[in-house]
């Protein structure tokens, strides 16, 4: 079934001129994303036994700066002679993603005994060996942690800084650019990838814990640790700036699909878009969440767009319990932007009515 | 199997497709929705946004406690969106997408009215007779409405039931004693669930998504069952074990050999290292080589995923050609 699929793409981009030659073959490459989790779990446990005997074989790695790193770096260094050996052997690659994972823990470790109560600087150099791991190792799974361990790193190194309330705007930016440029370095596109799928889970996180990071800084900033830059409204801009990388992305969809701005559709589009973001000013997870889904949609990548409803849904079940504004607030809130989503749609239906005859494509 | 965003990045991957034309080969192959797939997705994404707004925000505007409204006020109040839904559901039909969301929200705003009961008259507004009297008030509307959320959205307060019931007589201060009990409940229903839905896909229209939660639902039960037994946890016989033998043996002749789910596949994968882990170390770690036996875990960790992972592809492949 799916080979006589790509058999008749092939035609139809032929024919279009598109492409030559014959149809390729069918490359075993593509590993459903299921298998990829369960292979990044399962390194995870691994990892953790393989640092466990580390530590209770040689407890001198764990206690002392030197022989941490050092340990630490050699089983990187280890594990990426293994990743670029045999960059399609199962056991080798899942070897060298728990050797990684112990590796990289050491390295924080070691860090850690360096830099004593240097937390943001301990948070760079780790964020810059994570780079320097996503940039050496090809390894799709490995580039998602690292992509994920990199933008880690600097989140807490902002957050020290005083910066935390922009952090969540930062990542959610540098994870829609990835997607928007998914195809537009094609050599690039497998690390565009890599990277797109490690920021979610750090974006999608970041929903979850703002609120006990915000109570965490609060409580720093009260004892002179922590300054927070922006001061009582930095939370409010952090949200507002999420929402402009919502309405940035609406207008790259609309550039790329040659709708123009300020007429019809575009402009009801960008209204839209700007009435979620004003949502979002007291629901920060709103527009990111459904930016997830916006993107998974746009680039015909079904993985994405379901991680984008489960977090939607995840997030409003998530809000019920944030302390932010009253439940009486927060619900009318919620019924306004319904009855606004709803007569939109209706509004859509009326203006620009769908044409069924066109084909169908979930 | 294979998307045709699969196909395409598998091309592009091969370096079979002039960069100067990936952007045109994206949009003929509609791996960039045209403009007509992006109104119908807009369509949808509105309805369905909106109504889950809604109904948020009913469910919302009643957890909050009012004190300055009157009793019958708050009835009214709830009742209206309930009544102002199945009007618009007469109106509309059953058989539009449209339709069926707004039987949905009704379904939900029903939660509401429960839980207005229950703060009324002081019954408490988290105990499992409200999830049970919601699951049962709303399974006609289930069952008319032919909707797989709806669908999940019952089960969902079926397991929740089942959860608060032993929160509430098996348990104290949120702690509860009987958590093998209780995941028998959620395993059995859960199965009950997959077995049913899976009998209805095989004539039906499958949604394999709803199929896939609940084998991840009622697989996880089983797995912490058969964890409680190899561990020994509080005299946790071997029933556990053998149950998840059973299901997961079940498992894979139907999603190896009757139909093709890869997803379950790695999920059982996954159940089958972590038992393992379990045992080895429960009867491994107790012995005096605590390093000696770490290594050993891990390497056996790395290399039953990975001997998982590489079935797994051979499956991918093999329902490809």
């Amino acid at each position: 079934m799916n080979g006589s699929d790509s058999v008749s793409l092939w035609a139809q981009l032929s024919q279009a001129g598109l492409v030559e030659g014959d149809t390729p073959a069918d490359s075993v490459s593509v590993t459903p994303w299921y298998i990829r989790t369960m292979l990044g779990i399962a390194g995870w446990i691994g990892a953790m036994f393989l640092l466990g005997f580390v530590g209770a074989a040689f407890s001198i790695v764990m206690k002392s700066a030197a022989s941490g790193l050092l340990v630490g770096a050699l089983l990187c260094a280890a594990a990426t002679i293994m990743f670029r050996g045999r960059p399609n052997g199962d056991f080798i690659c899942q070897f060298a993603l728990a050797v990684s994972i112990a590796g990289q823990s050491l390295m924080c470790v070691g860090l850690a005994q360096l830099l004593p109560s240097e937390t943001a600087l301990i948070a760079i150099l780790f964020a810059v060996f994570e780079i320097a791991l996503f940039l050496v190792i090809p390894n799709f799974l490995h580039r998602v942690l690292a992509s994920c361990g990199a933008a880690g790193g600097l989140i807490v190194a902002l957050a020290v800084w005083g910066f935390y309330p922009y952090t969540q705007a930062l990542v959610f930016a540098a994870f829609s650019w990835a997607w928007l440029n998914e195809f537009r370095f094609p050599t690039r596109s497998a690390e565009l990838r890599a990277l797109g799928y490690g920021l979610s889970l750090l974006v999608l996180t970041g929903l979850v814990m703002e609120r006990s990071m915000q109570f965490w800084s609060a409580a720093w900033s009260g004892k002179g640790g922590l300054p927070l830059i922006g001061g009582p409204y930095a939370f409010w801009i952090g949200a507002s700036l999420s929402g402009a990388v919502m309405l940035w992305v609406v207008w790259k969809l609309l550039m790329r699909q040659g709708i123009a701005v300020g007429q019809g559709p575009g402009l009801a589009a960008l209204a839209g878009a700007v009435l979620i973001a004003l949502i979002s000013v007291k629901a920060p997870g709103f527009s990111i969440t459904v930016t997830v889904l916006l993107l998974g949609f746009a680039n015909g990548n079904r993985v994405l767009a379901g991680v984008g409803i489960l977090s939607l849904l995840a997030y409003w079940s998530y809000y019920y319990y944030s302390l932010e504004i009253t439940l009486l607030q927060k619900s009318a809130l919620l019924v306004c932007a319904g009855a606004v989503l709803i007569a939109a749609r209706l509004a859509m239906k009326r203006r620009w009515p769908i044409d069924d005859a066109g084909s169908r494509n979930a | 199997m294979r998307s045709r965003r699969q196909i395409l990045i598998d091309w592009i991957e091969q370096d079979r497709i002039a960069p100067g034309n990936l952007q045109s080969a994206l949009s003929l192959s509609s791996v960039f929705p045209s403009k007509a797939n992006w109104q119908r997705f807009l369509d949808q994404l509105l309805l369905w946004l909106g109504a889950l707004l809604l109904a948020a925000g009913v469910i919302f505007f009643f957890a909050y406690n009012w004190n300055d409204l009157g009793r019958f006020a708050k009835f009214a109040l709830v009742e209206v969106p309930i009544i102002g839904a199945l009007i618009v559901l007469w109106r509309i039909g059953l058989e539009s997408i449209s339709g069926k969301i707004t039987l949905l929200a009704a379904s939900l705003f029903v939660g509401a009215l429960l839980a207005l009961v229950g703060q009324t008259y002081q019954t408490g507004a988290d105990t499992f007779e409200l999830f049970a009297a919601w699951a049962v008030l709303i399974l006609p509307w289930v069952l008319v409405g032919h909707l797989a959320a709806l669908w999940l959205v019952w089960i969902a307060l079926l397991n929740l039931a089942a959860v608060f019931y032993y929160l509430v007589f098996g348990g104290l201060f949120g702690f509860i004693f009987a958590p093998d009990q209780l995941l028998w409940v959620l395993f059995a229903l859960n199965t009950i669930a997959l077995v049913i839905w899976e009998l209805r896909a095989a004539r039906d229209t499958p949604d394999r998504w709803a199929i896939r939660i609940l084998a991840t639902a009622s697989g996880t039960a089983v797995t912490i069952l058969a964890i409680y037994s190899v561990a020994e946890f509080r005299h946790a016989g071997a029933l556990g074990l053998l149950a998840w033998a059973v299901y997961f043996a079940a498992l894979y002749v139907v999603y190896r050999i009757m139909v093709v789910d890869v997803f379950v596949l790695a999920g059982g994968v996954l159940s089958v290292i972590a038992v393992v882990i379990t045992w080895l170390a429960t009867n491994l770690l107790k012995s005096g080589d605590a390093a000696g036996a770490m290594l050993l875990i891990g390497l056996i960790v790395i290399g039953l995923s990975a001997a998982g992972g590489w079935w797994l592809k051979q499956v991918v492949n093999g329902a490809r050609s």
